[in-house]
């Protein structure tokens, strides 16, 4: 699949074509057939290495390496660790070419499992490694969906080794993205699903949860400064919804009407400056759905008809949407 | 089937045809002569992508009204080419087994009414493929699926495991509602899903969950409202890529979300939450009306890909003159009716 490719001069130069083919061939063809005779060797390995360079799709390929690598880690006198820490460099330039290769992820969490059987004592330390990688990886893009899948994965097993929970420290990463970028919805997305954890982990009294909660409000409002933040409002919707749903803090009916009301005073004080922005209006409506069920009547209706013909008139594209909203207000 | 892009790229030239039409014929002599272009090295280095690819094509030339303009005996063959002793099957002769080929073997083999055809060459076929093959790669624990015996789990696998089962009609070889409760777990409090527990959302991933829990029957789980207003928000407002959708907010427009999004919202029966026409007028734009074929965003590379998910965009938006396409399968209507029988 081409994604991006730009208009280029087409022109090829069936010479240079010829070539490069002839020589993948080969070296395909030399891959497979020592790969047949089962010569399980460093030298079949280099080969590989060779062809994924070239070619790091070929997921075949690194089926072959991991054949050849299990081999070597169970018959060769150099220690695991060696050969693992090897890999595990040959992948780092090709990670930073082909940033949104799966199979070399893939590959490369296959091989840190490997650290668990043949490199036990190390195996620790090479996983740790891994999360100064991909906060690496993640600054030179940071909504990289590989690179937060992997950074979670690492995560995983870090804590699994270590019998312990890395949610805070988590926690203050995704901070940290955040600051650099207000608009990092996949840091934003992160931080929705530590929160809760960290809570918990914390043994947070109802008082403690509350004011970490209203300093995680704060961020999302400092965020909204500007209101066309999708990844800002994503975050106040699930803390918005938190307080519906009681998942971090325990609320009486009084205190969740009264959140609504004074985040709603925020989301409308918005419009003196952003009265053209969409996702202000329909941040309104949705809380003020919810906003009425905890108070009926809280919200004029006139006010619903207003914020609605604002948001027909702002956002045409999705007008079959706010037509079925009309029928439900 | 070749996944080189081009040589054509979407946009139309000024002096071109109308761009707001379907070049109907250009694309079918596109696809038609992929196969055709072995002396371009991308040929080669897109062989992985081989059988999907075929499966790509052809569902494109059924959807464009020419079913058999590949012809079928080699459609076959090259199926059968690919299939390993085990029962799996490759992208291309030479390629290890993978749920992402096996599945598109399968859909294949749908598209030309194979099954029996298969079945009469290679003995046990079917059941070796549901059972030994797919069902194996399902986690007992958890009830997700992997691709093959060295991955990581994704909801793709997962999806392309009830896809593959259910076209055999051998669904009954996994468990079905612990795969339900799995996707349940992925559900994000947009109401989206990501291909893992604590995933991010992803219009892509969202697609897999939707068409897994539509063939399990099970759309009742979603958080149906959350996620129509997450999916209708994918459709860009302003700038060049207008109408267009993305996968992700604040992420550029592409053609291919034209189907993870708008399918996975005719799945929630919400397809008239975003403006159809601009998205039409999109996807035309970024067609080759010489040379054939459709890129993701106008001006770039065309590929077979795109043009896929191009035409099955449009189909789902009822353009004239296009095959109707079943949102759960991206196989056209007319070919999940015979097979599932509903
Ligand atoms: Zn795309």
């Amino acid at each position: 699949m081409s994604h991006g490719v730009p208009r280029v001069s087409s022109k090829r130069d069936d010479e240079r074509d010829r070539k490069s083919i002839d020589d993948y061939q080969a070296l395909v063809q030399q891959v497979n057939a020592q790969m047949q005779a089962q010569e399980y060797t460093s030298d079949t390995l280099a080969l590989t290495s060779r062809l994924l360079s070239i070619n790091p799709e070929f997921y075949t390929a690194w089926n072959h390496r991991r054949k050849l690598l299990s081999h070597l880690m169970a018959t060769s006198a150099a220690p695991g660790v060696d050969l693992i820490t090897a890999d595990l460099a040959f992948l780092i330039p090709l990670l930073k070419l082909y940033p949104k290769c799966y199979w070399l992820w893939n590959y490369r969490i296959w091989l840190l499992e490997q650290a668990e059987l043949y490199a036990p004592k190390e195996a620790l330390a090479i996983w740790r490694g891994e999360l100064a990688l991909v906060a690496h990886m993640l600054t030179r893009d940071e909504r990289n969906f590989h690179g937060w899948g992997y950074r979670r994965r690492v995560v995983m097993a870090v804590e699994r080794l270590e019998g312990t929970s890395l949610a805070e420290e988590e926690l203050v990463y995704t901070g940290a993205a955040i600051r650099r970028a207000l608009q990092n919805f996949s840091a934003f997305h992160y931080r929705s699903k530590l929160l809760g954890r960290v809570l918990d982990e914390r043994g947070a009294t109802d008082a403690q949860r509350r004011r970490v909660f209203d300093n995680e409000l704060d961020i999302s409002q400092e965020a909204l400064v500007d209101p066309f933040n999708q990844s800002a409002w994503f975050y106040h919707q699930f803390l918005m919804r938190c307080v519906v749903e009681q998942t971090i803090l325990r609320l009486t009916t009084a205190e969740k009407a009264a959140y609504f009301e004074s985040e709603m005073a925020r989301v409308e004080e918005m419009l003196e400056d952003y009265d053209d922005c969409k996702w202000i209006y329909q941040a309104l409506l949705q809380y003020a759905m919810e906003f009425h069920k905890l108070r009926p009547e809280a919200v004029a209706c006139s006010k619903l008809q207003s914020w609605l013909s604002h948001l027909r008139r702002l956002d045409p594209l999705r007008a079959g949407r706010w037509a079925d909203l009309e029928t439900t207000l | 089937m070749s996944l080189v892009a081009g040589p054509g790229r979407g946009g139309a030239l000024s002096s071109g045809p109308s761009p707001q039409q379907l070049h109907t014929n250009a694309h079918i002599r596109y696809i038609q002569t992929l196969d055709k272009r072995r002396d371009e090295f991308e040929y080669w280095l897109t062989e992985h992508l081989r059988l999907n690819g075929l499966y790509w094509g052809l569902t494109a030339l059924h959807l464009l009204g020419k079913p058999d303009a590949l012809p079928r005996a080699e459609v076959l063959d090259f199926v059968l080419s690919c299939l390993h002793e085990s029962g799996g099957m490759g992208a291309a002769p030479g390629h290890d087994a993978h749920m992402l080929y096996t599945v598109s073997g399968v859909q294949i083999l749908a598209l030309v009414d194979g099954f029996e055809e298969l079945e009469a060459r290679v003995p046990g076929w079917k059941e070796k493929i549901a059972k030994s093959v797919i069902a194996g790669l399902q986690d007992p624990a958890t009830g997700t699926f992997f691709g093959d015996q060295y991955g990581e789990p994704d909801t793709r696998f997962l999806y392309g495991a009830l896809n593959a089962l259910s076209l055999l009609g051998r669904l009954d070889f996994v468990d079905v509602p612990r795969a339900v409760t799995y996707i349940k777990s992925c559900a994000n409090p947009d109401g989206g899903y990501g291909n893992s527990p604590g995933a991010e959302s992803h219009s892509g991933q969202i697609f897999t969950c939707l068409a897994a829990l539509s063939i399990a029957d099970r759309l009742d789980t979603v958080d149906m409202e959350h996620l129509a207003g997450w999916l209708s928000e994918r459709q860009v407002s302003e700038g060049e890529g207008k109408g267009g959708l993305n996968g992700r907010p604040e992420k550029k427009e592409d053609v291919c979300y034209s189907w993870w999004v708008l399918s996975s919202l005719a799945m929630l029966n919400r397809v008239h939450w975003i403006d159809g026409k601009a998205l039409e007028s999109f996807i035309l734009r970024c067609q080759d009306p010489e040379h054939g074929g459709i890129s993701d965003r106008p001006g770039d590379m065309v590929d077979v890909f795109h043009t896929v998910f191009g035409l099955a965009g449009l189909s789902l938006l009822k353009f004239p003159g296009l095959e109707e396409v079943d949102p759960v399968y991206c196989l056209p209507r007319s070919v999940t009716r015979k097979v599932l029988g509903k």
